[in-house]
């Protein structure tokens, strides 16, 4: 089960840079511990935020995609 | 963020070194006193010692007379000061042009810009791929018409040394006053005043590890300059208002101790990134001088074909390294850099150009680090364009 998401950050309809700009934000306002959801339409970020987190050593909880939309989740390590 | 911080934005602001932190701290703590209060009080002679030990300092680093130094708020408002203060403080004359770089910093094009809204023509010279003043069409824009030539020392996205003397030479050979902002330059390469035939320089605190918030203009003597706001009378009526005591303490003491090996030093390591970067990532190209010494000791620009400098700069942001990109996306002005645009560089490389500046701080173990995840994120972000992949 996916734990509770503290943080959702919505960065449906906005392009690159803008999604890894306001998840960056977001790992940074963050505690340890607290689970952040990325929710997105733009194609390449489903693609780049995963690659960053991976980078950084935080562990992705679970990525889905319908359609256009998709969500990465993640907890601050 | 990342296993490791690297700070390699020292075009943009540089760490205060510690011994400038101390030295400020006094004029904080104990002699806190207002320099023009000298008449007054004790306190105020301390504070009024310690900014005229400074204007010594900074004149003698540049060659200059101690009476010629002006301390200001930093770069913008000495390039602002040398602008409309010489159009103001030649009152009425025939000579109504201005002649300025395309790559100028905004503090000087903008200032440029209202001098032209106030009536004056204000030209342009062009550069050349690798951000030279092209100084035959410098030539032909400098007229007995022309009041000032303003022309920057170095770059501050590409790093590019003009030749100052050269230029100055145009400038006076039809009786115009030669300006140069060298924020970006100064104590990274060594200039005299007087030799190089300057009328005014920008210097800038923050860019030596002193403090933000300080600088200072050359003005020299027998130069019609004029305050550009109200005020009282301090640094020679020309810049009213509080001395920034412990601001230009510290700029004296970030000159005093400034140690031309450092600078040596973070050549060696700027140019040690240079080659891994050429070498070890298929498609990178450099902006600016390809020759190094052509350029100030502490800059490197480059742009890796296929993929944007903004994913490169927030991916390695994400792994401790601090560097910029010339982006429109992140510009405030929210266009792609205008200096390599005038380099004749397209759109497409002007968002993918990359600024790394190291300092003293750097260590040759910041360089592999970056180096290591510089390839790391372009490898990626290549795979993931459709264009990058092979």
């Amino acid at each position: 089960m996916t734990p509770k998401v503290k943080t959702e950050v919505d960065c449906i309809s906005e392009n690159c840079p803008m999604p890894l700009v306001k998840t960056r934000e977001a790992i940074l306002r963050a505690e340890e511990g607290d689970v952040i959801r990325v929710k997105g339409t733009h194609p390449q970020s489903f693609e780049e935020i995963p690659m960053a987190l991976d980078a950084m050593g935080i562990e992705i909880l679970e990525k889905t995609k319908d359609g256009e939309l998709w969500t990465v989740t993640f907890v601050v390590s | 963020m990342g296993n490791r911080n690297v700070y390699l934005d020292n075009n943009a602001a540089t760490r205060v070194d510690e011994r400038v932190v101390r030295y400020m701290d006094r004029f904080h703590e104990s002699d806190f006193a207002v320099a023009s209060s000298q008449f007054s009080h004790t306190p105020g002679i301390k504070a009024k010692d310690a900014v005229e030990q400074s204007r010594e300092t900074v004149a003698k680093s540049l060659g200059a007379g101690t009476d010629e130094i002006v301390f200001t708020s930093g770069g913008t408002e000495s390039n602002n000061l040398a602008l409309l203060g010489i159009a103001r403080g030649a009152g009425e004359t025939k000579r109504n042009r201005i002649v300025i770089s395309a790559i100028e910093h905004f503090s000087v094009l903008h200032s440029a810009d209202r001098l032209a809204r106030e009536g004056y023509e204000v030209k342009k010279s062009p550069v050349d791929g690798e951000g030279f003043v092209d100084t035959e069409a410098l030539s032909r824009l400098v007229n007995d018409r022309t009041l000032l030539v303003s022309v920057m020392h170095a770059n501050h996205e590409v790093g590019t040394l003009q030749d100052l003397a050269a230029i100055s030479a145009i400038a006076h050979r039809n009786g115009a006053y030669f300006h140069t902002d060298a924020s970006y330059s100064f104590l990274q390469i060594p200039i005299d005043v007087k030799k190089t035939g300057i009328d005014l320089l920008t210097a800038d605190a923050n860019m030596v590890h002193g403090p933000k918030g300080t600088g200072a203009l050359y003005i020299r003597k027998n130069v019609p300059l004029s305050k550009i706001f109200e005020g009282g009378y301090q640094e020679y009526n020309i810049r009213p208002g509080t001395e920034n005591v412990p601001g230009i303490a510290g700029f004296g003491k970030a000159v005093e101790i400034w140690d031309a090996e450092d600078v040596r030093r973070t050549a060696l390591l700027r140019d040690d990134l240079k080659d891994r970067l050429v070498r070890g990532i298929e498609g990178t190209l450099i902006n600016g001088p390809q020759d190094m010494k052509k350029r100030i000791p502490n800059n490197i620009n480059v742009s890796f074909n296929y993929i944007e400098g903004e994913s490169v700069v927030l991916h390695l942001d994400m792994r401790g390294i601090a560097v910029i990109t010339g982006s429109a996306c992140f510009s405030r002005a929210l266009q792609a850099s205008h200096v390599l645009l005038a380099m004749g560089f397209t759109h497409e490389r002007a968002h993918g150009s990359i600024r790394f500046s190291p300092s003293k701080y750097t260590v040759p173990e910041d360089i592999v680090y970056t180096y290591e995840n510089v390839q790391d994120v372009v490898a990626r972000l290549r795979e993931l364009s459709p264009v990058g992949k092979k």
